[in-house]
C-alpha cells in the first residue's frame, strides 16, 4: 500500500485494477480519459498484472468487445464521457437485456456547465432509461469504493452498472492508500458456456425484461439496507448541533427495517448514538436531500452557516440530511423512511430532477404529504452547483420552513461588491483557441484561400479543430457530433448544390465516426471535399493513439491504418496530400480538390504541435513590420500580439506585431503570411 | 481552513503547483483536496486549480474554493489575477506574475492591453479592500534559471517567501521532490533558491 495524491480519474482506475478488473476500454472524451491511461501506465510499469486495456475505434465497439470479455467471465471496465454512452448505446440497450458474467462496470462522465461537452445529459436518465443501476458519487473517494462495489453488484445481479461521476469528481484530487501491484481475476475454469440466453431473440428479449424488472427491485432493497445502502447517507442533525459532528456520532448509517410480514415499518433504527431525545426535543420538520457533488457543497454550505449563526449566539433548527448515492433504481423505502415527519425538503443535484422527481413519485406511491423544493421552486436545471448558490438557498430555506432566525446573517460569502468593477472593460476574453503552432491553422487558411470567393459552408466536427470556428479563421460553420461534418456536409449539397460543401475531421474522429459518412458520399455521390486533418494523435483530450498511429495502450507497435488508403478503397477518386504549414502546397492541393466534381479529401499531415520538439522562435523585424496587422487577422495565432507603442521606419504611429518568444513554436506559418517579410528566424536576426 | 487558488492561462503549468501544495499540505497532517481546469480550456483559455486545505484538522468536502474565500490567489498572469478577485478573502494575498499574456481577442482589437493598467487595477483594488499584493517579475528569474517553463516554481515560491500561504521554503522544496518528474526537480529546487535568495 502507498498513499498518493491522484486524480479521481487515477484512483478510480486503481479501484478497478483491485478489484481483478482483466479488460479495461473505451474511447476518450473530457472528463473520463485519465483512467484508461492510467491503467495503461500501470500496465506498462509492470504493476498491473494480466489486464488488457485498449483505446478502441469508438465507444460502441468498445462496449462490444467487453460484452464478449464479459460473457467469458473477466471482469471488464468501460470508460467515456456522456455522449460517448450514445455512440455505445446501442450496445448497451440490449446487452442489459442479455445479461453479464464477468462484472461489467461502464465509467460514465457527465459534465455539468457544460466545460468540455457538447450537451448536458444526465446519466442517471439514460440509466433509467435502459434500466441499468447508476451509482453516482459524492466524493472521488466514494467513487473509488462505488467502483469496487459496482463488479460486485454487476456479478450478483448479471447486470451491467453504471458508474458516474461529473467533472468536479474526475478532475479532483485526494490522497488514496492504492496497492501497488494488481492482478487481473483468474477467468473461470469452464470459460465461455454456451447457452441460449447470449442471443437476443424477441421471445427471449420478453423473457428478460422480466428478469430486469425483478433484478431491480432486489437491488433497489439492497440500496435501502444492505451493501449498496452504503452510498445512501442518512444524517440527523439535532437544533444547534454542529453538522460534521452529527455525521462523526451516526456514523452515516441509516437502517430501515422490515417488519414480520416482509414489509417496511416506518420505524427508523439508527446506528451510533441517537440524535434525539423525544422527551425533551421535537424532531425535524425539515430535510435536505442532495446527490453527486452537490452533497459535498451542501456539507460546506451548512458550515458556512454553522459559523454565522454561533456568531450571531443562535442556532440552525433541527433538520434531516440524505445523500442519494444510487439514484436509479431509486431508494424508496429509505426515502419513504426518511421523508417520517418532514414537511419540506430541498433538493439538490445537478443537471435533471432525478431525485426530485423520485422523491414526487415515493410521496405519491405511499400517499405521503410534503412540499418538495427542486427545480421547479426556481434551483438549477442546468449548469453547475456551487456552495455559494446551495448556501444562499439553504438560507432562505430555513428561515421559510424551519422558523431558523436569519434575519442577523451577516454576509454570504460572493454577495460582496467586486474589487474591480467592469472587468469585461479591462480584460479581453480569453477563450480557448488552437495552440501556437498548431498544424490545423495553416489548414483553414490554405482551405478558405482556395475557396476564395466561392461561397462554401464548412462543416466542423469534434475536436482541437472546433476552435477553427473563432476569429479571425471564421472557418467552421456547423459542429454537431462526432463525425458529422462528412455526412451534414451531404446534407447541404443536396439541397444548396450551388455552393461547395467541405467538411473537417480529425485524424481519430476519421476512424472513429467518419468512415461511414465517406461511403454514403461515394456511394450517393455527393460533391463534397472532406480534409482531414491529420495530427497523428487525438489531440483534445491529452494525446491518445489511435488506429492511424499503430500505437496501442498494450505497447505494441503495428503498422498504422493509412487514412490515404481507406479513402481509395471506399471509392474515393481525388485525394490530395499536404503539408499544412507549407502554405502555398497547401493552398494548391485544396485548389485541385474543391475543384474536383464528386467526393473528393485533401489530408494535411502535420503533427500535433504539443507531441513534437518545438521549432527555432520567430521574431518580427522592428525595421521591416509595417504594422499591417495581415500576421494576426489572418491566422490569430496567440503567440503573435500587438503592440500599439512600438514604432519602426515603416509602420510610423501604427504600432507593430510582436512575438511572445514563451508561445511560439516556429512552425512559420506567419513567415508565410507577411506581404513584407518581416517575421524571421532568430538566426536572420539582427 | 486554507483556500488556495492559482489562475493563469491554459498550458502555464497551474496543474503541477497544485499538486505540490496538495502534496505540502499532505505532509503536515491536513487533508486536501483540488480541482483542476482539464479539457477544451487548456488550449490557451483561462484555467483554474483549486486547493482546500484543512490546516485545522477539519474534514475538506467540496474540491472548489467559494467566492471570498480564497486566502490567497496565484496568478500566472495578472488578467486572470483581475478575473479571479471575487474569490478573494477581504484579507487575502494576490501573488501575481508582471507580464500579461494577450490573447487574439486582445491583438484583434483595437483596445491595448497592457500590464501597467492591469497591474494598477490590482493594486488599487487590494488597497482597498485591504488585502495584499505581491507583483512577481519573473523574467529575470527564468532568464537565470534558461528555462520559461519554471514560471509556475518561481510564482509558489514567491508566495512562501511572502507568507502567502502556510508553507516554509523547506517544505516547499521536500513537495517539489516528491512530485516533479526526477529529471525537472534540480531546476525547480533552483528556482525555488533563485527566489529565496532574492
Amino acid at each position: 500500500m502507498t498513499k498518493k495524491l491522484l486524480m479521481a480519474n487515477e484512483a478510480f482506475a486503481h479501484a478497478a485494477l483491485e478489484a481483478g478488473v482483466r479488460v479495461v476500454a473505451g474511447y476518450p472524451g473530457t472528463p473520463s480519459s485519465e483512467l484508461i491511461e492510467t491503467v495503461a501506465r500501470l500496465h506498462a510499469e509492470g504493476r498491473a498484472h494480466g489486464v488488457h486495456v485498449e483505446w478502441s475505434t469508438n465507444e460502441k465497439a468498445a462496449l462490444e468487445l467487453l460484452a464478449g470479455a464479459s460473457y467469458a467471465g473477466a471482469r471488464c471496465l468501460f470508460t467515456c464521457k456522456q455522449v460517448g454512452l450514445n455512440v455505445a448505446s446501442d450496445a448497451l440497450m440490449s446487452l442489459n437485456y442479455v445479461g453479464v458474467k464477468g462484472g461489467l462496470v461502464l465509467y460514465v462522465a457527465d459534465d455539468p456547465g457544460p466545460i468540455s461537452s457538447q450537451t448536458e445529459q444526465d446519466t442517471r436518465r439514460f440509466g433509467d432509461f435502459a434500466k441499468v443501476p447508476v451509482l453516482d458519487p459524492s466524493t472521488p473517494e466514494e467513487g473509488f469504493a462505488m467502483i469496487k462495489e459496482a463488479f460486485e453488484l454487476s456479478e450478483r445481479h448479471g447486470t451491467p452498472v453504471i458508474v458516474r461521476p461529473t467533472t468536479r469528481i474526475c478532475h479532483a484530487s485526494t490522497f488514496f492508500d492504492v496497492q501497488d501491484e494488481t492482478h487481473a481475476r483468474p477467468l473461470p475454469e469452464e470459460g465461455f458456456q454456451k447457452n441460449p440466453k447470449w442471443i437476443i431473440f424477441p421471445r427471449r428479449a420478453y423473457e428478460a425484461h422480466d428478469e430486469i424488472f425483478n433484478r431491480l427491485r432486489m437491488i433497489q432493497d439492497e440500496a435501502c439496507k444492505d451493501g449498496l445502502s452504503q452510498f445512501n447517507t442518512v444524517i440527523e442533525v439535532a437544533p444547534g448541533m454542529r453538522f460534521d459532528e452529527a455525521a462523526r456520532l451516526t456514523g452515516s448509517q441509516f437502517l430501515a427495517r422490515k417488519d414480520a410480514e416482509g414489509e417496511y415499518s416506518d420505524v427508523l433504527e439508527w446506528e451510533g448514538t441517537p440524535r434525539f431525545d423525544f422527551e425533551t426535543q421535537d424532531g425535524p420538520h425539515v430535510g435536505i436531500v442532495a446527490g453527486g457533488v452537490s452533497a459535498a457543497y451542501v456539507r460546506e454550505a451548512l458550515r458556512h452557516l454553522e459559523r454565522n449563526q454561533a456568531e450571531e449566539g443562535l442556532q440552525l433548527p433541527a433538520y434531516r440530511f440524505l445523500q442519494i448515492g444510487t439514484p436509479f433504481p431509486f431508494p424508496k423505502e429509505l426515502v419513504r423512511a426518511f421523508l417520517d415527519g418532514l414537511d419540506c425538503v430541498v433538493v439538490y443535484e445537478e443537471l435533471d430532477n432525478v431525485l426530485e422527481d423520485g422523491l414526487l413519485r415515493t410521496m405519491g406511491e405511499h400517499g405521503i404529504r410534503c412540499q418538495i423544493m427542486g427545480s421547479s421552486c426556481g434551483l438549477r436545471y442546468r449548469g453547475e452547483n456551487s456552495t455559494k448558490e446551495i448556501l444562499g438557498s439553504l438560507k432562505s430555506f430555513m428561515a421559510a420552513f424551519a422558523d431558523a432566525d436569519m434575519a442577523h446573517y451577516a454576509h454570504c460569502p460572493g454577495d460582496g461588491s467586486p474589487l474591480v468593477e467592469n472587468v469585461d472593460a479591462l480584460l479581453p476574453v480569453r477563450p480557448p483557441v488552437l495552440c501556437a503552432g498548431c498544424p490545423h491553422r495553416g489548414s483553414f487558411y490554405a482551405v478558405k484561400r482556395a475557396l476564395g470567393k466561392r461561397e462554401a459552408v464548412p462543416c466542423g466536427d469534434i475536436g482541437c479543430y472546433t476552435l477553427g470556428n473563432a476569429a479571425p479563421l471564421n472557418a467552421v460553420d456547423t459542429c454537431l457530433c462526432m463525425g458529422a461534418g462528412i455526412t451534414m456536409a451531404q446534407g447541404f449539397s443536396v439541397v444548396e448544390s450551388d455552393k461547395k460543401q467541405v467538411a473537417f475531421v480529425g485524424d481519430s474522429t476519421f476512424f472513429a465516426s467518419g468512415l461511414t459518412g465517406i461511403a454514403n458520399a461515394v456511394y450517393n455521390g455527393h460533391d463534397i471535399t472532406v480534409c482531414v486533418l491529420d495530427n497523428a494523435t487525438t489531440a483534445m483530450t491529452g494525446a491518445q493513439p489511435h488506429p492511424g498511429t499503430g500505437v496501442t495502450l498494450m505497447g505494441e507497435r503495428r503498422k498504422p491504418i493509412d487514412i490515404e488508403g481507406v479513402l481509395r478503397a471506399l471509392g474515393v477518386e481525388c485525394i490530395v496530400g499536404a503539408d499544412p504549414l507549407d502554405l502555398q502546397g497547401s493552398i494548391d492541393a485544396a485548389a485541385e480538390a474543391i475543384g474536383f466534381e464528386g467526393p473528393s479529401a485533401i489530408i494535411f499531415r502535420s503533427p500535433c504541435v504539443q507531441l513534437k520538439k518545438p521549432d527555432p522562435v520567430l521574431h518580427v523585424k522592428q525595421e521591416l513590420c509595417t504594422g499591417c496587422k495581415k500576421c494576426i487577422t489572418e491566422i490569430g495565432c496567440p503567440a503573435i500580439g500587438f503592440s500599439a507603442e512600438a514604432q519602426g521606419a515603416r509602420s510610423k504611429d501604427r504600432g507593430q506585431a510582436f512575438i511572445d518568444p514563451g508561445q511560439c513554436n516556429g512552425c512559420g506559418l506567419c513567415v508565410q503570411v507577411c506581404p513584407f517579410a518581416a517575421i524571421q528566424k532568430e538566426a536572420d536576426h539582427d | 481552513m486554507i483556500n488556495i487558488l492559482l489562475v493563469g492561462v491554459g498550458g502555464q503549468g497551474t496543474v503541477l503547483a497544485a499538486k505540490v501544495l496538495a502534496q505540502a499540505a499532505q505532509s503536515k497532517g491536513w487533508q486536501v483536496r483540488t480541482a483542476e481546469t482539464i479539457g477544451m480550456a487548456q488550449r490557451g483559455g483561462s484555467v483554474v486549480s483549486h486547493v482546500r486545505m484543512g490546516s485545522e484538522g477539519e474534514p475538506v468536502h467540496a474540491p472548489l474554493v467559494a467566492p471570498e474565500t480564497a486566502d490567497a490567489i496565484i496568478a500566472f498572469e495578472p488578467g486572470e489575477a483581475v478575473r479571479s478577485l471575487p474569490y478573494l478573502k477581504k484579507t487575502g494575498a494576490v501573488v501575481t506574475a508582471k507580464a500579461v499574456v494577450q490573447p487574439v481577442t486582445a491583438a484583434l482589437s483595437t483596445k491595448p492591453y497592457r500590464t501597467e493598467d492591469v497591474i494598477e487595477a490590482l493594486g488599487a483594488a487590494l488597497a482597498e479592500s485591504g488585502g495584499k499584493l505581491e507583483v512577481v517579475d519573473a523574467a529575470p528569474f527564468l532568464e537565470e534559471l534558461g528555462n520559461r517553463r519554471a514560471l509556475n516554481t518561481v510564482l509558489l515560491a514567491s508566495a512562501v517567501a511572502r507568507g502567502a500561504v502556510p508553507l516554509t521554503v523547506d517544505e516547499l522544496k521536500e513537495a517539489i521532490r516528491a512530485c516533479v518528474k526526477p529529471r525537472f526537480i534540480e531546476m525547480n529546487l533552483a528556482a525555488v533558491d533563485a527566489v529565496a535568495d532574492r
